[in-house]
């Protein structure tokens, strides 16, 4: 399994390739996109200290995490964020009649590289807000063990929730917008603390977008204030969860299939 | 070899409103109309036959070729390939099917030929034996040596159908899907293609379910022909049994330069249909050869054009009506 | 006229999509709606600077969401890369109107559509979550209007730019996405321009990005500076003249190379 989705992960590194695909400059404008992307918000917090009660460094670290969590999604299941045209066009079809999972055919159709520089944006957030909050004198050993998790289980909850919409579109046969309300908006959201937003929306990014968990909840813990010693354990185990009721939601979804074409 | 019973499936529209706030109302809309694109057909196929599946346009032939690869999940009915159901044990029947679509190719489109063989071993889990010695055998049969360097989207249509054949026949499954494999294509890919699927079916006994729009893929290649119209299964029957039915509707069209004088009608004629100075012929050619016709219509005016038609798979129909 | 023909053309081939943006509406909403929470946070408890208190902020926000559908939200390069690409430039060329002219009458009448369409059910839908702010004086309502034709058009002409670059680059992905990012970074959409730090916040109000988002919302709300469509004005002027230029030069190089 291993062996064959390294052998596609290859051949389509090797088609892309084929294109003089600038990796370099595309990885660089991305990177470069989202440092405006954060200096922006800087800007706002350098102006009003604090976003309700987090100051820059305690809202780096939320930003850094998610930051990096949505470019490893986006790093590993472009297809997957782009599925609608699969759907749409019938292409799907070739991924059912081989002998192996069509998610596996779907993530190995391509590697969307220029993500890396959103990576390495969201790690550099994430090591200049150590940085500060090692001189306001906070206990790092913590937060640096628990950083790569928190990124991995971030990663797993977006594709968890861009695999439950990919699924969606087995039905609607259309998933852009619906990305919107399931990727974009609560990539954004998940930028700041949770507790800023309504209820209703809040209660959202606590259950079917389940955003909170990966840097919300453990950096109560972790940063003091105010949360249970378990909270950084949620994000693990949230991913998981997600996961597994986006898998059982996309099998459900494939039975719907409806092939169009000739 | 391919049991399909009662299959059906059924696809479900909103009917779009019109008027003020039309949007909306689609959108809120619990109406819904069902098409059956496939309405209670059942067929067996057994090992080695070659079986011709036509209709129309929008018959459910494609559909019907998509349940039974596992593609799409019927609505209604049981299908079996070689003993397994393609929706409940998909695994198995996958490497037990080769399939094609013509209308769209199946290997990686950026890379050479041989690179998308090499990754379908790895998929299929082909040992390197077997893999050598297929790719030996449909190299020769196909021709292929030339082309296999050259990255997919480079080829001709014709290369890239002969690919996708010996891609689908790489790990030896003992049946075959066709969808429209000759779509496309000139004579001479038809005629080389034609001539490998009859090969694999005879020697290897290859089970072949093909869909086509061109009778002449059905002439040279179908034992047997299963025709559906309107997601019904219409008639099923060997090919020379369709012959003694309908014969072998064949059309050429003459422009004249002035409008004909038309002679007697010869035996095995079935129609003349005049528009304006352009003639057709409808004739049976079985009972009448082409050469035959021609010579009489050369004789009814100043002819300027004159083609031959293939008879549509809609011809057919009609005939099978009458 | 033909131009207003081409306008009209384009705005009801976006019909056909109403359905789908009708769903997106609410989505956008949702985005608006995390920017007034942030906002909200942010103001909670300090002291009011310059005009924004927590309620002008959160009108301040929800008109900028609507505002951006018909200012900054247009098709990337203004497709003209995509006629590039297929060698139909060339046809449109030579047809016998003004190709700057032609592709901006194109994207005006989506610009309109997205006015009717997702604009205004944006602007309501945030309206009734936030509180509507409307003018109080007649005139401000003219000057608002003024104010977003220039902005939609000087957004116009900034898209086609990245567009016609496609005559002498492959791929205007990267130009669009920096243009977009500089819109959204320093055009006023998550910021109101004046209150950014330091240098940035004397300089970005004389950007065309500014002219874009931050003008025709500050007039709306009746607290632009008085220089507000004279900016914009000059800006749409020194595009003009370069977008004129640039498309010059790229129908020499059609008419040189071929394309």
């Amino acid at each position: 399994m291993l062996m064959l989705y390294r052998k596609l992960i290859a051949a389509s590194l090797r088609s892309q390739m084929q294109y003089k695909m600038n990796f370099i400059t595309s990885a660089a404008t991305t990177g470069m996109i989202m440092v405006l992307d954060f200096v922006i918000l800087s800007a706002i917090l350098h102006r009003f200290n604090d976003v309700a009660g987090w100051n820059i460094y305690e809202v780096g670290m939320l930003y850094g995490i998610s930051s990096a969590s949505v470019s490893l999604y986006r790093l590993f299941a472009p297809e997957v964020n782009d599925f609608e045209k699969y759907v749409v066009h019938g292409e799907f079809d070739q991924m059912l009649i081989r002998p192996v999972s069509p998610l596996l055919l779907l993530l190995t159709r391509n590697l969307d590289l220029s993500r890396i520089g959103g990576i390495v944006q969201g790690v550099a957030v994430l090591v200049l807000s150590l940085a500060g909050l090692a001189r306001e004198g906070a206990d790092l050993l913590w937060l640096i063990v628990f950083s790569p998790i928190a990124i991995l289980s971030g990663g797993v909850i977006y594709f968890s929730m861009a695999l439950s919409s990919a699924a969606l579109s087995f039905w609607t046969h259309q998933m852009r917008d619906i990305l919107t309300f399931t990727i974009y908006a609560p990539a954004n959201a998940s930028n700041y603390p949770i507790s800023l937003y309504p209820g209703w929306l809040k209660w959202l990014f606590f259950t079917a977008l389940p955003i909170a968990y990966m840097n919300y909840l453990p950096m109560l813990a972790l940063l003091g204030k105010g949360g249970g010693w378990y909270y950084p354990l949620l994000a693990p185990v949230a991913a998981a969860t997600a996961l597994f009721l986006a898998l059982t939601f996309w099998k459900i979804g494939i039975r719907h299939y409806h092939s169009t074409g000739s | 070899m391919i049991e399909a019973v009662h299959i059906g499936k059924s696809f479900y529209l909103s009917p779009e409103k019109k008027g003020r706030f039309a949007s909306v109302r689609t959108l809120f809309s619990r109406e819904q109309r069902e098409v059956k694109a496939v309405d209670d057909i059942s067929f067996s196929v057994g090992e080695g036959e070659f079986v011709g599946y036509i209709g129309p346009n929008g018959a459910g032939k494609s559909t019907t070729i998509k349940m039974l690869s596992g593609i799409l999940h019927p609505s209604r009915g049981e299908i079996r390939i070689g003993g397994y159901s393609p929706q409940k044990d998909r695994i198995q029947v996958a490497s037990r099917i080769g399939v094609v679509f013509g209308q769209r190719t199946q290997l990686w489109w950026d890379l050479p030929v041989k690179d998308s063989f090499e990754i379908l071993q790895a998929m299929y889990k082909i040992d390197s034996r077997t893999y050598r010695r297929s790719m030996e055998l449909y190299q020769e049969l196909l021709d292929m040596r030339e082309f296999l360097d050259t990255p997919v989207r480079k080829l001709s249509l014709g290369q890239r159908m002969r690919a996708d054949l010996a891609a689908a026949l790489l790990h030896d499954p003992p049946v075959l899907f066709l969808d429209e494999p000759t779509i496309g294509l000139d004579v001479v890919a038809k005629t080389s293609i034609r001539a490998f699927l009859k090969e694999v079916n005879e020697t290897q006994k290859k089970t072949i379910l093909l869909t086509t729009h061109d009778m002449d893929d059905i002439e040279q290649l179908c034992k047997r022909i299963i025709v559906i119209n309107h997601g019904k299964k219409m008639m099923d029957t060997t090919l020379d049994d369709m012959r003694r039915q309908i014969g072998l509707p064949s059309l050429i069209q003459v422009e004249y330069r002035q409008p004909p004088s038309l002679g007697a009608e010869l035996a095995g004629i079935e129609r003349l249909e005049l528009s304006g100075n352009v003639l057709s012929v409808h004739f049976d050619k079985g009972k009448i050869s082409s050469p035959r016709i021609l010579a009489e219509v050369a004789g009814w005016g100043e002819p300027l054009d004159i083609q031959m038609k293939e008879p549509g798979i809609e011809e057919i129909i009609r005939l099978m009506y009458r | 006229m033909v131009y207003w023909r081409i306008i009209r053309k384009s705005y009801r081939r976006n019909l056909q999509y109403r359905l789908s943006h009708l769903i997106n509406n609410v989505a956008s909403s949702i985005f608006g709606l995390v920017f007034i929470a942030i906002w909200m946070g942010v103001l909670r408890g300090k002291a009011v600077h310059g005009p924004y208190d927590a309620e002008t902020m959160a009108c301040y926000i929800a008109i900028c969401q609507s505002v951006l559908w018909v200012t900054t939200f247009m098709s990337p390069g203004l497709n003209v890369q995509v006629g590039v690409r297929s060698g139909a430039v060339s046809l449109d060329m030579i047809k016998p109107v003004h190709y700057l002219w032609y592709t901006l009458s194109q994207e005006f009448g989506r610009l309109l559509y997205n006015a009717c369409y997702r604009s205004l059910p944006i602007g309501l839908l945030l309206g009734l979550a936030v509180g509507f702010s409307f003018p109080s004086d007649p005139l401000a309502y003219l000057l608002f209007l003024l104010s977003l034709l220039l902005a939609a058009y000087v957004g116009m002409l900034l898209f086609y730019l990245v567009g016609i670059s496609s005559f002498w680059t492959t791929e205007v992905r990267w130009l669009h996405l920096i243009l977009l990012s500089l819109v959204f970074g320093f055009g006023g959409q998550m910021i109101p321009v004046d209150l950014m730090p330091g240098v940035l916040g004397q300089l970005a109000p004389f950007l065309p990005f500014a002219a874009m988002i931050y003008y025709p919302v500050m007039n709306w709300l009746e607290l632009a500076p008085a220089y507000s469509i004279g900016v914009q004005l000059l800006w749409a002027v020194i595009l003009t003249a370069v977008a004129l230029a640039v498309t010059k030069q790229a129908r020499r190089k059609l008419e040189i190379q071929g394309g």
